[in-house]
């Protein structure tokens, strides 16, 4: 919840202020799952997509039911973002979920799809409009899911720049200028990510490096959308100064491991040493 | 030197304590046979001694309430000086209680040391190993952790299969109807104090029955294996000419307490995260429930027979049955025989009793 908070003061909108009803359906519907569960004496796991837009687009054939098996593969689906929260309606009744009344907005225009995007990704949405393609975006240049994905929305990363993708409408070469300046910088933040993770799961407190990180990733993946190759290659540089302070103390943490294994070994070799002894001692009373 | 000679004289003419320490120490004779598994009561009482140490330590900075329990768990784990090391001391010695209990309790029933007259040190023993699952089970849920959640709202969850009474129980125990803030105040209060407290008044029952009726002659290395009490009148098992408790017996003690030490820093220092799954250091969410909860591993096997019988009473009156059965063992196994490999029956039972445990407990990990 921290990282969402954080993430809204610098870049998206809570989706809880985006579809405030929604949530508060949602929260409903686990609450109702959950005493069912305890009614019924066994914990059954409560799912975001267990929604009737899931449970109906499912069960139909291709291009209605293609998205259900889009979105589960997607990054949204990962973090719990279902159908709803994009097109709105209502998840808990079937009969009337995709009608207006009940905030159903169904599919957005091509020119209309940043816009859709930028309720949540706000700052991407800046950042967006005023890059080179989103400023061809009236004259047919490349809206968010051209890139990203449609449903099976993939997370921001250098990934996405590639010959394949970029040369569908323009030459590669400048993009590959851009993913070289970044790639380090993107290694760094992938691999910083990691290790904070495996320190939260031992129970560290990383809350602070995970803010910091969450910042500064987010400052770097604005570059995404900049072509600006100078510019690119300096907020880089600068970012990666950043990141090598969270390495720092990452590094303080791996130090303070290896000492407490340290002393665990003095430890452990003391007790085993005192147990000889008392078994020496035990044997001259014999 | 002489300073202590006087203060111990000065006390000895007061109060005898020479004649103590000849009695109950130098001169408290033991089989000569004993071995070293008699030592693990004693590891025990050691283990406790960190637990209840670690647990008062822990006491001065945890917060008992739902909104700031994790935290101050967290912040006990990072802020605080050595505070890792006393939590995970307390964990992890909360589980290594468990393996040595287990450890005793098997070596009293194969050495039949459960026979009468120890009906009494028995009964004691078990009833101190079910507080032992109690105290686990309500620690668990103090770190308000997921982990900690979703397995308590299991656990609790399981008396709502005893008829009538069992949705009252489980609201009784939760304080509510769902895990919440008032779970956490009342498991919080067995789990420091009462829990706790009938622990020290059963230990200190266990070795006054220990004291009485004296220790055990192992059943290993003798002609006649035979339990010679008459049962006509009281008699205390002496042994003369045996081994005496201090120093002799007092070292085997000691150097059964070092390699316990020694298997459990290890643990504390090299892989305290072997008894904390993921979930264990996320906070509690009443809305996301983790997709595989499981109990502590010595609840394994009393899950998986839950989950084996499609009607959870069945699994429940199984589970008491078994429970009241090993409790009153020595009322029903009235045999004289100690030796385990003169008691085909009993070693048929108890092996396979055991290895179906191990069995549910590996099904129940791997479920």
């Amino acid at each position: 919840m921290d990282r969402i908070d954080h993430m809204g003061a610098l870049f998206m909108r809570h989706p809880a202020t985006v579809m405030k009803s929604s949530a508060a359906l949602a929260r409903y519907v686990t609450c109702c799952l959950l005493g069912g569960a305890l009614f019924l004496m066994a914990v059954t796991p409560v799912r975001a997509d267990e929604i009737v837009c899931i449970t109906c687009h499912s069960a139909l054939p291709e291009k209605y039911g293609e998205p259900v098996k889009l979105w589960k593969g997607s990054v949204h689906a990962e973090n719990g973002i279902a159908c709803n929260a994009c097109h709105g309606g209502d998840p808990r009744d079937a009969a009337n979920a995709m009608k207006k009344d009940r905030g159903f907005l169904g599919a957005p225009k091509y020119n209309n799809v940043p816009e859709f995007c930028g309720r949540c990704h706000v700052g991407v949405l800046k950042d967006y409009l005023s890059s080179a393609h989103g400023r061809a975006l009236a004259s047919g240049g490349p809206n968010c899911v051209i890139c990203h994905g449609n449903h099976q929305i993939v997370k921001a990363s250098l990934e996405l720049i590639n010959e394949k993708s970029c040369s569908r409408c323009h030459s590669y070469e400048r993009a590959k200028l851009i993913r070289g300046a970044m790639q380090e910088t993107e290694a760094m933040v992938v691999a910083i990510d990691a290790r904070i993770m495996a320190f939260k799961q031992v129970g560290t407190d990383t809350e602070r490096m995970e803010k910091e990180l969450f910042a500064t990733r987010n400052r770097f993946h604005s570059l995404f959308h900049n072509v600006d190759v100078k510019k690119v290659i300096e907020e880089s540089t600068r970012i990666k100064g950043e990141l090598k302070k969270i390495e720092t103390a990452l590094a303080a943490l791996d130090q303070q491991s290896h000492t407490h294994k340290l002393v665990g070994a003095l430890a452990v070799a003391g007790a085993l040493l005192a147990a000889l002894l008392a078994h020496l001692l035990r044997k001259t009373f014999d | 030197m002489i300073l202590l000679k006087r203060l111990i004289d000065w006390i000895d003419v007061r109060v005898g304590v020479r004649e103590v320490v000849e009695k109950e120490l130098t001169g408290y004779l033991l089989p000569r046979n004993i071995n070293t598994w008699f030592s693990m009561g004693s590891v025990l009482l050691v283990i406790f001694g960190i637990q209840v140490l670690s647990g008062i330590l822990l006491l001065i900075y945890y917060v008992p309430d739902a909104d700031k329990a994790f935290k101050s768990v967290t912040s006990i784990m990072n802020d605080v000086p050595f505070g890792w090391l006393i939590r995970m001391c307390h964990a992890v010695g909360s589980n290594t209680m468990v393996v040595v209990l287990l450890l005793h309790m098997l070596s009293v029933l194969f050495m039949g040391s459960y026979k009468r007259p120890r009906e009494l040190n028995w009964l004691t023993g078990f009833i101190l190993f079910t507080m032992v699952q109690g105290i686990s089970l309500t620690g668990y849920l103090l770190p308000w952790s997921q982990l900690s959640f979703w397995a308590t709202t299991v656990a609790t969850n399981s008396a709502n299969a005893i008829p009538v009474v069992g949705p009252a129980l489980v609201e009784f125990l939760r304080g509510s109807k769902l895990v919440g803030p008032a779970t956490l105040g009342r498991f919080f209060a067995l789990h420091v104090a009462l829990i706790p407290a009938g622990m020290i008044a059963l230990i200190g029952a266990h070795l006054f029955f220990l004291k009485r009726t004296g220790v055990s002659t192992p059943p290993f290395g003798l002609q006649n294996t035979t339990n010679q009490w008459q049962g006509d009148s009281y008699h205390h098992e002496d042994h003369p000419g045996g081994i005496p408790f201090f120093p002799n017996y007092a070292m085997e003690d000691l150097r059964s307490i070092f390699i316990y030490l020694a298997c459990f820093l290890a643990v504390v220092f090299f892989d305290p995260y072997l008894f904390f799954p993921k979930d264990a250091f996320i906070p509690a969410n009443s809305l996301v429930t983790p997709a595989h909860i499981k109990p502590e591993w010595y609840f394994l096997a009393n899950y998986q027979v839950l989950k084996i019988f499609p009607n959870e009473l069945i699994g429940l009156t199984l589970q008491g049955a078994a429970m009241t059965f090993l409790a009153l063992l020595p009322f029903v196994d009235r045999g004289k025989e100690c030796h385990p490999l003169k008691r085909p029956l009993f070693l048929l039972c108890a092996i396979g009793g055991l290895l179906l445990w191990i069995g549910l407990t590996i099904w129940g990990h791997y479920s």
